[in-house]
């Protein structure tokens, strides 16, 4: 019922606006209040948990629970709890349990990060663990993890970046496999427009590069420069990230690559919902180890190709080793021995080795290699090929990113968005580009 | 604390009563306070502290002064993020506001069935700044989504709403507006709060639909409209989950749904640098604060208090 006089509403109403608002104000500042991370470190009788943090698909994480599963049988007393999800919102989540003190006890690392977390003392020196076997590794594997004198991050297998092609397109649209030891750009271009204009709409020839900083490392590597230096600097110039926009935009107009839209869409897609994965695209940049997980996301049998180069020349195509991911030890882990027990199995025993196959990358411990060799799936035979192939044309290895360098992805995906939508001619991208990549350095 | 006197006085021992009963109420009060000293107040204390330093979450924080606050002026994202954050609050509130107040308007006329209507309208503000709707957000407003299926029946060819830059904000702002139910479930309250006399008396002395709505209806609701206004201004301003969820955390297409918030929390935790983080966060605090400031000076010549 309405009421038909009413007298002190006005005040109330005056003083629940102030209220409500005091307390909308105070939440402002205090953003997002600690969850409480249970730290189960500590379990009864004994018993040790170990918490053990990776990115991936799908494939991965029931790769990767199996060996956990194998490694338990073998030590009763440890228990090991996966915490996973995929590569966007991986790092975030772990600079967050790191900053609250609750980090994993052994943490999948990637390059783009090492420095980042070593540096800064959150990582535990693995040549001061013992019991840490690395006598079966080659010396350039272990290398990659390796800086200041001490080793932070144990090589969990080796790729490569390269084209994936799906050939089931190609076959429908009719066009030939190109010889990828001698293609160039030109003919990279020329194939996927010929791709995009035969398939009808159905899919386009290839994804763009510069969703990633890979491509454009490639891309600096066969003009003679490099993304990063070895004393940790930019070593690219900007004309050479003009030219490599240039090269982009004339993929954009010669309809090589999806719209600018669908692009940018796909750039922090999951790996089994990307244009590449769901037969949108007939070829893609994408990093070898994932061949596995892509062709089944895929469901059909994709192929690896070199990238193309500026001479025509698989030697001179700038292609390199890479530490896929690695794996560390928190410094802060109260149990170092059990984790580097674990680490050990993960990187030394044969059975895990039979387990994980090549789906990290092909196994850099050269016994467990050859072990695994011959069990491996189509997929995972053909990218630990692919990485022997490559072999005996690879130039010098690429320098690792500085401390800073990680959010490299994220600023060339922007830079590289506002050049495909023709917002930022490629020369001012590519000197906004650097000074913004410069400011990020430490 | 007059009810608890009232007690304390039924039972005859006034003085000594009195205090006990200031215990009971602090006792009482203890939870909330609890929670206000431990996740509010000692976090906001913390973050203040942390705006002076360089703090890269791993090692101790290191004092540097201002230098956060002087870094700001130069940093040409974060005066992109405070573009992009202004467009969505003077865009989406009036908007959203708008839409509610009319709706309202419509819903006390008593329409049948109004208690249905009234939950349906205001679900999407329990749901809207949920995950879970702004992941229907990314697949609605996708290059294959449902708006672009239903624009090609009739022969329009739509394109990726969100992975455009110069329309992914807008669909950050629909998605606001859409939450216009709970500002509107408060018209309808203050709408039940106007004597129904002065309708009649005007409805006696001619007046229009029209004109009742803006001789009555507008000026005794501008207490409610107030409330809201600032109400949603706030919201607005810490607006996060949605453009967090329908960019897939970066802000992205070319940092065109960077809110504010987003970039804070880039900084924060993408980058390790939470020093700046918190000096962006007690920045943020201070538009607000300044924003409300300014609603309650101003309302002082359009609100009508009929007291």
């Amino acid at each position: 019922m309405r009421p038909h006089i009413r007298r002190t509403a006005g005040r109330r109403l005056r003083a629940l606006a102030a209220m409500a608002v005091a307390t909308t104000l105070l939440a402002a500042s205090a953003c997002g209040g600690d969850s409480g991370g249970g730290g189960s470190s500590a379990g009864g009788g004994g018993d040790v948990t170990l918490r053990f943090t990776w990115w991936g698909g799908d494939t991965r994480t029931k790769l990767t629970q199996q060996a956990i599963d194998a490694f338990q049988k073998d030590h009763p007393n440890i228990k090991i709890k996966g915490e996973f999800g995929e590569w966007s919102g991986y790092w975030d989540k772990l600079a967050t349990k790191v900053a609250a003190n609750d980090a994993p006890d052994i943490i999948q690392m990637d390059e783009k990060y090492l420095r980042e977390y070593a540096d800064r003392g959150a990582l535990q020196d693995l040549k001061k663990s013992e019991g840490l076997d690395t006598g079966k590794f080659e010396d350039d594997t272990l290398k990659a993890g390796e800086f200041d004198g001490g080793l932070y991050g144990l090589n969990a297998g080796i790729n490569s970046f390269a084209i994936v092609a799906n050939p089931a397109l190609f076959k429908a649209a009719g066009v030939a496999m190109p010889d990828d030891t001698t293609w160039t750009w030109d003919d990279y271009t020329r194939i996927a427009a010929e791709l995009t204009t035969k398939l009808n709409g159905k899919a386009f020839g290839t994804g763009a590069p510069g969703t990633n900083e890979a491509a454009l490392n490639l891309w600096a590597r066969q003009h003679g420069e490099s993304l990063w230096t070895q004393d940790g600097k930019v070593g690219v110039s900007p004309e050479q990230v003009t030219a490599f926009y240039q090269q982009v935009l004339k993929m954009r107009d010669a309809k090589a690559i999806p719209s600018a839209e669908a692009i940018s869409q796909d750039m922090n897609a999951a790996l089994d919902q990307s244009a590449m994965a769901t037969g949108k695209l007939a070829m893609n940049w994408m990093w070898s180890n994932q061949l596995n997980a892509m062709s089944k996301a895929a469901g059909t049998e994709l192929k690896l190709l070199r990238v193309p180069s500026v001479e025509g020349k698989a030697s001179a195509n700038g292609s390199y080793y890479k530490g896929s991911m690695f794996w560390s030890i928190s410094s802060r882990s109260k149990h170092q021995k059990e984790a580097v027990e674990f680490v050990n199995f993960l990187a030394n025993n044969t059975a895990a080795g039979n387990i994980l196959l090549a789906e990290r990358g092909v196994p850099p411990n050269t016994e467990i290699r050859s072990a695994v060799t011959p069990k491996l799936q189509p997929a995972d035979a053909a990218s630990a090929k692919f990485i022997q192939d490559i072999g005996k044309e690879l130039g010098d290895p690429s320098p690792a990113p500085p401390v800073g360098g990680g959010q490299v992805e994220k600023i060339i995906q922007r830079y590289t968005t506002e050049v495909l939508f023709g917002r930022q001619t490629p020369d001012a991208a590519a000197k906004a580009f650097l000074d913004e990549v410069n400011g990020e350095l430490k | 604390m007059s009810a608890l006197g009232e007690l304390g006085s039924l039972r005859g021992k006034k003085p000594v009563g009195q205090k006990k009963d200031n215990l009971a109420g602090y006792l009482f009060l203890a939870p909330w306070l609890l929670g206000l000293f431990l996740i509010t107040i000692g976090p906001m204390v913390a973050s203040l502290y942390l705006s002076f330093t360089d703090y890269n979450l791993i090692q101790a924080p290191k004092w540097i002064g201002l230098e956060n606050f002087s870094r700001m002026l130069s940093d040409e994202r974060l005066h992109n993020s405070l573009r992009v954050t202004f467009t969505y609050v003077f865009v989406s509130v009036p908007l959203q506001l708008t839409i509610a107040l009319l709706l309202a308007v419509v819903l006390d006329r008593g329409v049948r069935g109004m208690a249905f209507y009234r939950s349906v309208f205001y679900l999407p503000s329990l749901l809207g700044s949920s995950v879970a709707i702004a992941i229907l957000w990314r697949q609605v407003f996708g290059t294959t989504g449902l708006l672009n299926q239903v624009l090609d029946v009739i022969g329009i060819h739509g394109k990726g709403w969100i992975s455009d830059p110069s329309t992914a904000l807008g669909t950050l702002v629909v998605l606001n507006v859409w939450t216009f139910g709970s500002p509107m479930v408060i018209f309808l309250a203050g709408l039940r709060q106007i004597p129904t006399m002065y309708y009649e008396a005007a409805s006696v002395d001619g007046a229009g639909v029209l004109r009742r709505f803006v001789s009555i209806t507008l000026p005794l609701l501008t207490p409610i409209i107030f409330f809201n206004l600032v109400l949603q201004i706030i919201h607005a301003f810490q607006s996060f989950t949605q453009a967090f969820v329908v960019s897939g955390g970066s802000g992205g297409p070319s940092d065109s749904t960077m809110f504010f918030t987003l970039y804070l929390y880039d900084r924060g935790f993408g980058n390790f640098d939470m020093g700046y983080a918190s000096a962006m966060a007690w920045f943020l605090l201070v538009i607000i604060g300044v924003f409300t400031a300014a609603n309650f000076f101003a309302s002082k010549y359009w609100v009508f208090y009929d007291d």
